[in-house]
């Protein structure tokens, strides 16, 4: 049986400053039904659902709720009509407790009308138990993972009884485990007859979760599929326009002799990773992999001297590093491409201009520190041009350009300083799939050019598909160490787990 | 033609609002008072703008790195008072000068030191250190006024260029021009930017963010330090209500000038400058139509508001279009 259209969408247009972002879109959400909207960055799935959520407002096209034409002008006024929407970033009280995040604003009172803690806590309580989490509702949120953060931002959706939970990009920072619980979790709000859409880069997660896939491309939509009868390569043909190869870079093999770049004996920080002895020679594409909280990020910030270790030995190109510090290691031709790349990558009001440069400038001016401006300008335009940023000019701001592109102007801003060891931790987070093609080309072009690479990943596609070698972290220990050819992604998986 | 009209537009395009509130002065003022537009009255205003003038350009800076030193004044009152006192007992006025501005010197690394490397949040690290340098200065001064310095000492306050154009007028123009030259020009100025608009991207990419702090809180101690001292040169005096509220007055110009105190890495030296100018010419015309004193503060008040209004609307906006 058909279910009923909750949220239809007809003919949506949308221009900003004569260029149209969207163009005759239709959109519909049936009851109880998971349908994800895909596209590359820009093309128009952000637009649609701002739209959706009353942040633009646009005189083209209708929006029905339950068959009735509404209008929404404000957010407010979306949540009146039962849509909910989860964002990318966290929203959460830190130091209130899960009971509270997930009633907050919408507290419950007792018959006086004061705030009733105890009632929270076990309505909290008995949600967290129907959706099937081991959450304690009355600790801090602040005490809880990230992936569990992202679940209560869910489940406050449900508190307020929204018949349409909007998530973007909800598994971008969940391991396997946790997505099989996520997953589980969206089951059961399915029975309770919530629909949802679901905005994700990830084809797997896509093709795994929803009935329906609506593809953008270029503002249009650019086919509807249904479950069972597609592939995930006709999401990727429909979204690019053109297969992209999956390249399997089995040409790369590194021989013992070649020079050992970095040598990490007995690496050692408290609570975070022990006793991790490895081994990178020069010219080679290393993966680090594990679970959330396997301790690759504190690793590789221990490396590159943005966090401090207890013991163990660092020798760089031979030679040992007693206390490696962010600019010492800059100038030791070492770069680090930081995992939360809003928080650590960028300087959002700065131009692509100055961020390129940003680890370069002394290069770039005279002795007293004067900026040689038009060496600058042609560095920038150089570097952007090679990493194909797209932009109108190099003195764009970065906060304004898309997620893959904001993340390859961090890329040209390490490989700026030509660096001879480059530390990536988790390079292609929000980044569609053609941006992470392009992406991984770069890397391969300048590991053949001598730059050692270490990949820090959660995505096995992404190290088995450009890693000669994976080094398989888990709790903070190395486990294996483990040649990526001919190694499938399950038997990956059952090393991590 | 375009090209020009780009380049005016990148240098003034953030700053249409406040060159507005400017210009209207200029045309409204010579018909409310016909003294307004005399040249001994603008040289009078630059003057007078010299001391929150010249505080502000440091001021400015620390909220660029994302902090704010309300400790100014205090530092301010306490290393002109010393100064002034050096020369009181006979030293060479350059010599209590430059002793004056090491003081300066201690004073803003004690903030940079509580900031920069114990974390301690800038309005509480520069709240102490205003405590200090005022309690220190009301102990020494006790409340007295120090008049009869040397006059080649009040020659930097009073001296005219071209028996017209004042010395302080002079210094603030040219403090201004090489402020906002290095700040948009020079690697620490950039990496000041940097810092401010996001700490941890800068630590990353290998700048050393507490030199940065400690260059920003020395150099507002100093400049705030120097502000005094052509003060008590103008004025030949050191009152014991020296700087009061100069720190507010700083951060109220660098504010209507467009720096944001919301979050570091956004503001203009010019547009402080601008800033500083409208606040002297509002004092000079209500002092010319014989406004009180109290009213002043009040509309000061309104004009920081409106300005402050306005500017949230103008971002609304542009973030919408985005």
């Amino acid at each position: 049986m058909e279910q009923k259209i909750i949220v239809n969408m007809k003919n949506i247009t949308m221009s900003f400053s004569g260029n149209k972002v969207l163009d005759n879109v239709n959109f519909d959400l049936r009851r109880g039904e998971v349908h994800s909207i895909m596209g590359a960055n820009g093309a128009g799935k952000s637009t649609l659902i701002k739209i959706l959520n009353g942040i633009y407002n646009t005189p083209f096209g209708e929006i029905e709720i339950d068959g009735k034409k509404v209008n929404i002008k404000t957010p407010s006024d979306a949540e009146k009509y039962g849509l909910a929407f989860v964002h990318q970033e966290l929203n959460v009280c830190n130091d209130m407790t899960v009971a509270e995040n997930m009633y907050i604003g919408n507290w419950i009172r007792d018959k006086y009308g004061l705030y009733d803690k105890k009632a929270t806590s076990e309505k909290a309580k008995e949600l967290l138990n129907i959706m099937g989490v081991s959450i304690d509702p009355d600790v801090p949120v602040r005490r809880l993972r990230t992936a569990e953060k992202q679940i209560i931002e869910i489940l406050k959706t449900l508190t307020r009884e929204a018949k349409v939970v909007i998530l973007d990009e909800p598994t971008s920072s969940l391991n396997e485990a946790e997505k099989e619980n996520f997953f589980g979790i969206l089951e059961r709000m399915k029975k309770k007859g919530v629909s949802i859409i679901f905005i994700s880069h990830f084809l797997e997660d896509v093709f795994r979760l929803s009935d329906r896939v609506t593809v953008l491309k270029d503002g249009l939509n650019n086919g509807v599929f249904y479950r069972g009868h597609y592939t995930k390569d006709d999401l990727v043909v429909a979204m690019m326009g053109k297969k992209i190869a999956n390249e399997v870079s089995d040409t790369l093999t590194i021989s013992e002799d070649a020079p050992v770049i970095l040598e990490l004996q007995n690496f050692t920080s408290e609570k975070k990773f022990s006793n991790v002895s490895i081994k990178i020679h020069k010219g080679d594409i290393v993966g680090v992999c594990g679970l959330l909280g396997a301790g690759k990020t504190e690793l590789a910030k221990a490396i590159f001297g943005i966090d401090d270790y207890d013991s163990g030995k660092l020798f760089l190109y031979g030679e040992e590093i007693k206390k490696p510090r962010p600019d010492l290691m800059i100038k030791k031709k070492v770069a680090l491409l930081t995992e939360e790349r809003k928080l650590e990558g960028f300087i959002p009001l700065m131009s692509i201009k100055e961020n390129t440069t940003l680890s370069i400038m002394k290069t770039l001016a005279n002795k007293l520190g004067i900026i040689y401006k038009s060496e600058q300008e042609r560095f920038a335009n150089n570097i952007s041009e090679q990493m194909t940023i797209k932009m109108s000019s190099i003195n764009q701001s970065v906060i304004s350009l898309s997620g893959g592109n904001q993340q390859k102007v961090v890329i040209a801003k390490c490989l700026a300083s030509e660096p001879k060891l480059f530390l990536l931790d988790e390079p292609t987070r929000g980044v569609d799939v053609y941006a992470k093609s392009e992406i991984y080309k770069i890397l391969r072009d300048f590991a053949e050019k001598g730059t050692t690479i270490i990949i820090f990943s959660s995505e096995l596609e992404e190290l088995l598909a450009n890693c000669s070698k994976i080094i398989v972290l888990k709790k903070g220990q190395v486990v294996d160490e483990v040649s990526a050819k001919n190694l499938t992604k399950n038997s990956l998986l059952s090393m991590i787990g | 033609m375009q090209q020009k009209i780009n380049r005016l537009k990148s240098i003034f395009g953030e700053d249409i609002m406040r060159l507005a509130i400017i210009l209207a002065f200029l045309i409204v003022m010579p018909i409310a008072s016909p003294y307004f537009l005399n040249i001994k009255n603008m040289m009078n205003i630059l003057q007078n703008i010299s001391l929150q003038g010249i505080t502000a350009i440091g001021m400015t800076i620390v909220i660029i790195t994302g902090g704010i030193d309300i400790s100014t004044g205090g530092v301010c009152a306490f290393t002109a008072w010393i100064a002034a006192s050096l020369m009181k007992s006979g030293t060479n006025w350059m010599l209590a000068c430059v002793c004056a501005i090491l003081i300066a010197m201690v004073c803003g690394s004690i903030n940079a030191f509580s900031i920069g490397i114990m974390k301690i949040p800038p309005m509480i690290a520069t709240l102490a250190m205003m405590n200090m340098t005022r309690g220190l200065q009301t102990v020494i001064s006790r409340g007295t006024t120090l008049t009869g310095l040397p006059e080649s000492f009040q020659f930097i306050g009073q001296g005219l260029l071209f028996g017209i154009i004042p010395l302080p007028a002079i210094i603030i123009v040219v403090f201004y021009l090489s402020a906002s030259w290095f700040m948009s020009r020079t690697i620490l100025g950039r990496n000041i930017y940097a810092v401010g608009g996001n700490p941890e991207a800068a630590r990353v990419a290998g700048i050393r963010n507490t030199r940065v702090i400690f260059f920003a809180y020395i150099l507002c101690s100093v400049l705030a330090c120097i502000a005094g001292l052509i003060f008590v040169s103008r004025t030949n005096s050191a009152p014991a209500t020296l700087g009061n509220n100069l720190e507010m007055r700083a951060i109220m110009a660098a504010v209507i000038g467009g720096t944001s105190v919301t979050f570091g890495g956004k503001g203009k030296i010019m547009g402080t400058f601008l800033g500083v100018i409208i606040v002297g010419l509002i004092t000079n015309a209500l002092d010319l139509l014989g406004v009180s004193a109290y009213y002043q503060q009040f509309i000061q008040g309104v004009l920081v508001l409106s300005v402050v209004i306005l500017e949230a609307i103008r971002t609304m906006r542009v973030a919408r279009q985005h």
